[in-house]
């Protein structure tokens, strides 16, 4: 009972990053129907932002502060110099595609030429592990819960009551209708990415504190995984997103645990094979709708 | 010694080169022919490499652990490792490619190389895990006799081989009936399956050819390497491929092998002679590797068709002097010439004319609404009949539902005899009835007269083995007697002209003479049009009717889906009329006139009567 608890408590701050991840991952494919390959990128340049002030500052807020900012930024060059340039030209989803994919490649590489390819790791003290009810928790690790849940609400408020996540949404039932309405798609696109960049630049910070080390190419691998999760919850909605991360980061924890970590990836994908077969628009839509009617 | 140095230098990159470009050649069928952006391809160079190494290598070494260990000749774990790629490739190509697509399609096989670079690295018992399987040294070397230091001069010239006989085999592909059919399921699979294309097999047997090309790039890989292991191909170094094939030219066999030259020769080795920045080992591959990014999506975006774009094939049509192999043709004058009512008595006795289609409580629930429900009715052999009702009246779910591209929840389709009902669309194109589409479905990257080819299905011309042997090159699978027909029916739709042009740039209306040519060119025994004067100019709907007369003299029976009643009125014979998912009157337009449901479900509002 008490190591299930522990397996438990480590799946509820892995599924709080995850679903991080995953909700920002979502709201790019909304309001621009194309999944980015690179997304996995701004979480690793928020980790490095977050590593640069935290060496020269040793404050963590001011590090978690910049790891959103600069998540934000990426995010938003992504979209603003390729994403919506291809749009524009009707270069077609699948062009779009494979560019995010030399997006990724280039900002990975370009990380390297930076800060060189070996490991590198905070300076940050994870604290005493704490009894929280059934659960033992770091500080570090109750911070990560808490702040995912705050900035969680924070996006339920802007998506489901205010005028921009109305938009939003708009955009995402129906880009020309929601254009021919008046609603400036090109500046909600913008907006959402730069949205989505704070909370994955975020996550990325929060995820890099959680393992404890990381390189240019972590985001990608942790990208594949937020892929699982968004598919599984439905591409392009962020709350189905959410329970996805819940799933697919407590199955992980949950194999991982009592199989072994190492395949991870592999578990990811087998249960991303699952879900895109049988039901492709993720697991809380009715089956046997095709995706290409 | 200077000119030693180079000469090793220029083998080492030839040799690179000849691998990377049968890579890509390989990744061309699957990419730029059948049109899928497989992620997972790296996979198959990987495996290919994989598996020569622990078939020639012979037994493990404790602590190294790995399958098999085998001491085969080199050339018989060529084979081995082609096979491996294949096997894999079939296994990953029945799963993403039964019914996914696009960026679907490439998130599973971006799964697909993830979960083998797992096992590859992680799994030990397979390949040793991090440390990879190594000691293919000198393959051959021996056996043949080859001097240590010479060793390199002979392994180019074997690369360089190889890659001449691929190219020599894509060449034939390319050229071939085969090679078309591909480039028709990248262009529109719909149209594709609609005459009579099995989408997933064909789907799959490029897949698996390109896995199998690029286990054998990897199998001289490993030779070249005499090692291999995870840090040799992280999945996502496969962009270099990618860039090679997308710069060069998706589709062009020549182009692919430019793209090589480009990025592998070009910027790989132009970036190689940089000094080290020192302390840092990475800044120079980096650089190269980033620029390759940079490459990749500038060139999606300025020139996404490459340096050489896919050829416009150009095929020489054997000018015939008038008469002799005419005589296989429908009287052409009654299609150009008869623009006056095209047939005298619209109600000709039902009786003695045979149905050619029989649908009988056909129904289709999407969700909650019945789109079409207990559907009957009858098409006479022979004869136009007109399929009319107003708009959502479940008309184009019928033909859908009747042509296999959607599966009924009950009732029976009955063509020419045969129970249809839930067969695929491919298999019913087959037995002779084909359908059009709202829009119409042209091939926009291949010409109007491959457009019209390719409309008729040849079983036997367009096989892979068939596109391998035989005198023309690839080209010997597209018979004359079919260029020949091409070209008369092209003439017959004013469209000769157009013959090499793609079908992309016509404007609407020739976009639906197109297929009709095409619909003349498969003869099929019963032709579905859905909408054929959607978006049409009215002189040109003179000569659709024309044409619908012409398909009838053919031997083809029409059925013809109209919003445009008086069109109908003058090609149809009889008339069935739709609402609300079921029929509600059939029979001649005349005797529809004084139909009060007819009236009050469509005509009412059309006409007034």
């Amino acid at each position: 009972m008490h190591e299930l608890f522990l397996t438990l408590g480590f799946g509820i701050v892995s599924a709080a990053i995850l679903s991080l991840s995953a909700v920002a991952f979502t709201l790019e494919y909304a309001v621009t129907n194309v999944a980015n390959l690179a997304h996995g990128e701004i979480l690793t340049v928020g980790a490095y932002a977050a590593y640069v002030v935290h060496q020269s500052t040793g404050n963590i807020v001011l590090s978690a502060l910049a790891a959103a900012a600069a998540g934000g930024l990426i995010a938003l060059a992504m979209q603003t110099l390729v994403v919506n340039r291809f749009v524009r030209s009707r270069a077609g989803t699948m062009a779009t595609f494979i560019a995010t994919l030399g997006m990724a490649f280039i900002i990975q590489n370009t990380l390297v030429i930076i800060f060189g390819a070996a490991n590198v790791a905070y300076t940050i003290p994870q604290g005493a592990p704490m009894q929280v009810g059934p659960f033992l928790w770091t500080s570090t690790e109750i911070e990560i819960i808490l702040s995912a849940l705050a900035i969680t609400a924070v996006l339920f408020v802007i998506i489901t009551y205010t005028k921009f996540g109305k938009a939003l949404r708009a955009v995402f039932q129906n880009r020309e209708l929601a254009r021919v309405t008046g609603i400036n798609s090109g500046f909600v696109a913008a907006a959402t990415w730069l949205l989505a960049g704070l909370v994955a630049g975020y996550a990325g910070f929060i995820l890099a504190e959680s393992v404890g080390t990381f390189t240019p190419y972590f985001g990608f691998s942790f990208f594949l995984i937020t892929l699982t999760a968004t598919v599984a919850g439905g591409l392009g909605k962020p709350f189905g997103t959410m329970a996805g991360a819940v799933i697919v980061g407590m199955a992980l924890v949950f194999t991982g645990g009592y199989i072994s970590a190492s395949y991870n990836l592999a578990f990811a994908f087998a249960i991303l094979a699952i879900v895109i077969l049988v039901r492709p628009r993720g697991l809380f839509t009715k089956p046997g709708r095709s995706m290409f009617e | 010694m200077i000119s030693q140095f180079w000469a090793q230098y220029l083998i080492s990159v030839l040799t690179e080169g000849a691998i990377f470009g049968i890579a890509a050649l390989g990744l061309n069928v699957i990419w730029g022919w059948a049109g899928d952006f497989d992620l997972a391809y790296y996979g198959y160079v990987a495996l290919g490499a994989y598996m020569t190494i622990v078939l020639t290598i012979g037994q493990p070494i404790p602590p190294a652990q790995f399958i098999l260990g085998l001491q085969l000749p080199y050339p018989l774990a060529m084979i081995g490792a082609v096979a491996s790629s294949a096997l894999l490739g079939l296994v990953v190509g029945l799963i993403a490619l039964r019914n996914l697509r696009g960026i679907y399609f490439s998130i599973v096989t971006l799964g697909a190389v993830y979960v083998l670079y797992v096992f590859a690295s992680q799994y030990v018992p397979l390949f040793d895990g991090y440390n990879g399987v190594y000691g293919l040294i000198n393959a051959m070397g021996d056996v043949l006799n080859i001097p240590f230091n010479d060793y390199p001069y002979y392994f180019v010239a074997f690369c360089l081989i190889l890659i001449v006989l691929v190219f020599l085999f894509m060449g034939r592909v390319s050229e071939s009936r085969f090679g078309l059919v591909l480039r028709s399921l990248r262009e529109d699979e719909r149209a594709a399956a609609a005459f009579g294309r099995n989408i997933y097999a064909l789907k799959l047997k490029a897949y698996v050819l390109g896995a199998a090309v690029g286990g054998l790039s990897g199998s001289l890989l490993a030779a070249y390497l005499t090692a291999f292991n995870p840090s040799a191909w992280a999945p996502l170094e496969a962009i270099v491929l990618y860039s090679a094939v997308l710069v060069g030219g998706r589709g062009n066999i020549r182009g692919v092998i430019l793209g090589v030259v480009m990025i592998f020769m070009v910027i790989q080795e132009s970036t190689r002679f940089l000094p080290d920045v020192p302390g840092h080992p990475n800044v120079i591959p980096s650089l190269r590797l980033s620029t390759i990014g940079l490459v990749l999506v500038l060139f999606l975006f300025f020139r996404p068709q490459g340096l050489i774009p896919e050829r416009r094939y150009h095929y020489h049509l054997p000018y015939v002097d008038s008469e002799p192999e005419s005589d296989t043709q429908p009287p052409t004058e009654v299609v150009t010439t008869s623009t006056g009512p095209v047939h005298e008595a619209p109600g000709v006795s039902r009786a003695s004319v045979p149905d050619i289609l029989v649908v009988e409580g056909l129904s289709k629930h999407f969700g909650g609404v019945a789109a079409v429900d207990q559907c009957s009715f009858r098409v006479p052999m022979g004869q136009v009949t007109g399929l009319i009702g107003p708009n959502g009246a479940g008309k184009s779910t019928a033909i859908d539902l009747i042509s296999g591209f959607k599966l009924p929840d009950a009732g029976t389709v009955t063509f020419n005899g045969v129970n249809v009902t839930g067969l695929p669309p491919h298999r019913i194109s087959r037995l002779g009835l084909i359908r059009t589409f709202q829009t119409p479905r042209e091939w926009p990257g291949l010409t109007v007269l491959e457009n019209v080819l390719l409309a008729k299905y040849e079983p036997r011309q367009e096989t892979l083995l068939r596109s391998l042997i035989g005198p023309g090159l690839g080209r010997h699978t597209i018979a004359e007697a079919d260029l020949l027909s091409a070209r008369e029916i092209m003439t017959e739709f004013g469209l000769s002209d157009l013959a090499n042009e793609r079908a992309g740039n016509l404007s609407g209306g020739q976009k639906r003479l197109v297929e009709f040519a095409r619909i003349r060119m498969a003869q099929p025994k019963l032709v579905i049009l859905d909408e054929p004067m959607g978006g049409v100019n009215p002189v040109l709907g003179e000569r659709m009717a024309a044409a619908i007369a012409g398909f009838v003299t053919s031997g083809t029976s029409v059925v013809v889906v109209e919003h445009n009643l008086p069109f109908i009125e003058r090609v149809a014979h009889q008339v069935v009329v739709m609402a609300q998912g079921a029929v509600i009157a059939s029979g001649p337009f005349e005797s529809l006139r004084a139909n009060q449901s007819v009236i009050d479900a469509y005509l009412g509002d059309e006409v007034g009567v």
